[in-house]
């Protein structure tokens, strides 16, 4: 999946989010960096609220409202486009970066034409006459596998199907040939049937076109095998960070791990029971002092809920970094978790049991 | 679509016939017919002139013979001799063939009276709307364009302000101002043709007008800021396209829905409030004509106006469907 141009494309620094609301500052996104290659694909994984879709439109810009206010550095191709005036995003948008959004019923414009959604950035970037606009619109919806698409140009979005939608976004954000493409949830949306046809067009795409992607999901089953690199969020910070087959190889995180766990499969009998991750995610008005996954942590031990670890490669492996304690694998881990299932703890409790009362 | 039409067409004689009823009987219940045809004759009782009881004074005062025949004639012609509801058909069958009766009190026919007023309402009505509709649009744009800002602020005070005062208010002040002030315009309504009648207008328009651009201005701007949360609009700032084009291209159409259908209902206040501006820029439109038949009793000129204000009302109303049609395909679909 890799591209063969090299060099740093995007190379995100302490980005801070937040959004003032009358309850007070939710610190939606709380210090990430991250470097993404030309041509390399990232994929951004954690459960609703994490911050990833907040994070992927920070470095967008598309976070509107006079109440957001983004810190730190994001700088694409040699600019920081935190610091950019708007007129100087706009010809960013489209012919540089691009987005996918979750929801393909909602992310087109229900009174307009496909074939105007997707020419209007066209000529407007592109200067192209509408015929080229046109044919190139063809071009694109033949690309992502829209059939007849001649006659798809005239058609409403209420008259295709969310899948065919979501196709149509994918050829909308690839028009313009974008050198970095944001796929915010680009399935969460979709029929399960129709979630692998859409991964594997953004993974076709993507690898054809040499662009660099980042994959933002909920499942880690969604990255693996798709992305270059993961990071792994929680509650607004990178909580495990690696190339993603270091990642499955050697999940040092318990929420990476959790998170891993919480995926039902299919190969074991039925009515296992799910390792549903308890608890909730923390308040972002006021987040924990410590490790902010450690009331819900199966390894947590008093240092975690006091002390927040720092994001830190450790052993031999430089790519792979994490930040926690009590990391899994690790003798302080099986050693808190003995403790907490003794004590009762329902995060270690829950966890305990799923595995078969190992313990 | 031809079900729709249908549908609309059958709903539009409902509401006739309800109104209709409705107006012909509370003129035959509250008003005395039979005093209007005849004037103050109606009074003679005619059982007892006929028993004898009251002595024939006829030739000198009212109350003799002569009089009960006019009565009796005029109770003929008008079928006041029947029921309401069967008099009610009688003046329905006329209306179906066009016939809306003559005026009491002028002998015109009432048709002749409707198509002598209507255009000069209708063109009121058409420039009022177009007033408010022409300065409700780019006011909410460029108030939801910068929401929260000084403008909007400024813009929510003008428009609740204009909407606090009472029409005849605003008339007066604006009469005040440009007739009588700066002597901008006449303050005779101007016939001779369509600029001048079109001058005439622009006073009373903006009376009508800029109340109803204040209410259009407010749900406007409110539906902007709502489409403007929607997914399609910030995938169209991603796609790099200008706040201009998104503004008029993606977002101003999917919020005119409750502009539009405000702009059908407020119709009905305009009529009513076209009887105020008619009234202060001496315009002989329906609604002056209306005032006056109401004073008087005229019911052939109440009952002709009701009908038309009505069937203006519904089929404005009926525009208004048709026009979601053509803002949004998905009620295309529906239909």
């Amino acid at each position: 999946m890799s591209g063969g141009t090299v060099g740093t494309l995007l190379e995100v620094r302490d980005l801070h989010t937040t959004f003032s609301i009358p309850a007070g500052d939710v610190r939606a996104v709380r210090g990430v960096s991250f470097d993404l290659e030309r041509g390399r694909t990232l994929g951004i994984v954690g459960e609703s609220g994490s911050g990833k879709t907040v994070l992927a439109r920070s470095i967008m810009r598309l976070n509107i409202g006079t109440n957001v206010t983004t810190t730190g550095t994001a700088t694409f191709d040699g600019r920081d486009v935190l610091s950019l005036p708007h007129a100087a995003m706009q010809d960013l948008w489209g012919p540089e970066m691009a987005m996918v959004f979750q929801d393909p019923m909602t992310a087109l414009n229900p009174l307009v034409r496909v074939g105007r959604q997707l020419t209007e950035h066209l000529r407007h970037h592109l200067g192209v006459s509408k015929a080229e606009a046109d044919r190139t619109a063809v071009e694109l919806l033949r690309e992502v596998r829209i059939p007849e698409p001649e006659a798809r140009l005239r058609a409403y979005p209420h008259e295709l199907s969310g899948g065919m939608r979501q196709r149509v976004c994918i050829a909308i954000a690839l028009a313009c040939a974008p050198s970095l493409l944001f796929a915010d949830e680009p399935t969460t949306a979709l029929d399960v049937t129709v979630q692998h046809q859409i991964l594997n067009l953004l993974g076709r795409e993507q690898a054809d076109r040499d662009m660099a992607m980042v994959l933002v999901t909920h499942d880690l089953g969604v990255v693996a095998g798709r992305t270059d690199e993961t990071l792994v969020m929680y509650a607004g910070t990178v909580v495990e960070q690696a190339p993603t087959r270091a990642l499955f190889a050697d999940m040092r995180h318990p929420y990476s791990e959790a998170l891993l766990r919480s995926i039902p499969r299919t190969n074991r009998p039925s009515h296992t029971r799910l390792a549903a991750i308890t608890g909730r995610p923390p308040d972002l008005i006021a987040p924990p002092a410590g490790c902010a996954f450690s009331p819900r942590c199966p390894y947590a031990q008093d240092r975690c809920h006091e002390e927040a670890p720092p994001l830190a490669p450790s052993g031999g492996d430089a790519s792979h970094a994490f930040a926690c304690w009590t990391p899994v694998g690790s003798p302080e881990a099986a050693e808190s978790f003995a403790r907490n299932v003794a004590d009762g703890l329902p995060s270690a409790v829950a966890v305990d049991l799923a595995s078969g009362g190992a313990s | 679509m031809l079900r729709f039409v249908a549908r609309r067409f059958a709903s539009l004689l409902a509401v006739l016939l309800a109104v209709t009823a409705l107006a012909f009987g509370a003129m035959n219940v509250l008003g005395d017919p039979l005093f209007n045809v005849v004037g103050f004759i109606a009074s003679v009782d005619c059982d007892a002139v006929e028993a004898g009881l009251v002595e024939d004074v006829s030739g000198q005062t009212a109350g003799g013979r002569g009089d009960c025949e006019v009565i009796a004639e005029a109770r003929r012609e008008h079928h006041l001799d029947r029921a309401l509801p069967v008099r009610y058909g009688y003046w329905l069958s006329d209306i179906v063939r066009g016939d809306f009766g003559t005026s009491f009190k002028n002998e015109l026919p009432v048709s002749d009276v409707l198509r002598d007023k209507l255009p000069k309402s209708l063109l009121l009505m058409g420039v009022a709307q177009a007033i408010a509709v022409g300065v409700a649009v780019p006011w909410a744009v460029a108030a939801a364009y910068r929401a929260h800002r000084s403008f909007d602020r400024a813009s929510t005070v003008g428009s609740f302000g204009l909407l606090a005062v009472p029409n005849f208010a605003l008339g007066v002040i604006l009469f005040y101002l440009f007739v009588v002030r700066w002597q901008v315009f006449d303050s005779r309504y101007d016939d001779t043709d369509l600029a001048s009648r079109l001058r005439s207008m622009v006073l009373p328009g903006l009376t009508l007008g800029l109340p109803a651009a204040a209410v259009y201005q407010r749900l406007l701007r409110t539906d902007l800021l709502t489409t403007m949360q929607e997914d399609f609009v910030h995938m169209a700032r991603a796609k790099g396209m200008s706040d201009r084009w998104i503004m008029f291209r993606h977002v101003l159409r999917p919020s005119l829905f409750s502009m539009v259908t405000v702009f059908g209902l407020s119709t009905a206040g305009m009529i009513g409030g076209s009887l105020v501006a008619e009234q202060i820029f001496t315009i002989p439109g329906i609604g002056r004509a209306l005032v006056e038949a109401v004073i008087r009793d005229d019911f052939p000129i109440v009952l002709g106006g009701v009908v038309v204000v009505a069937t203006g009302f519904v089929v404005v109303n009926f525009v208004v469907d048709l026009l979601y049609s053509l803002i949004d395909p998905r009620v295309r679909a529906d239909d």
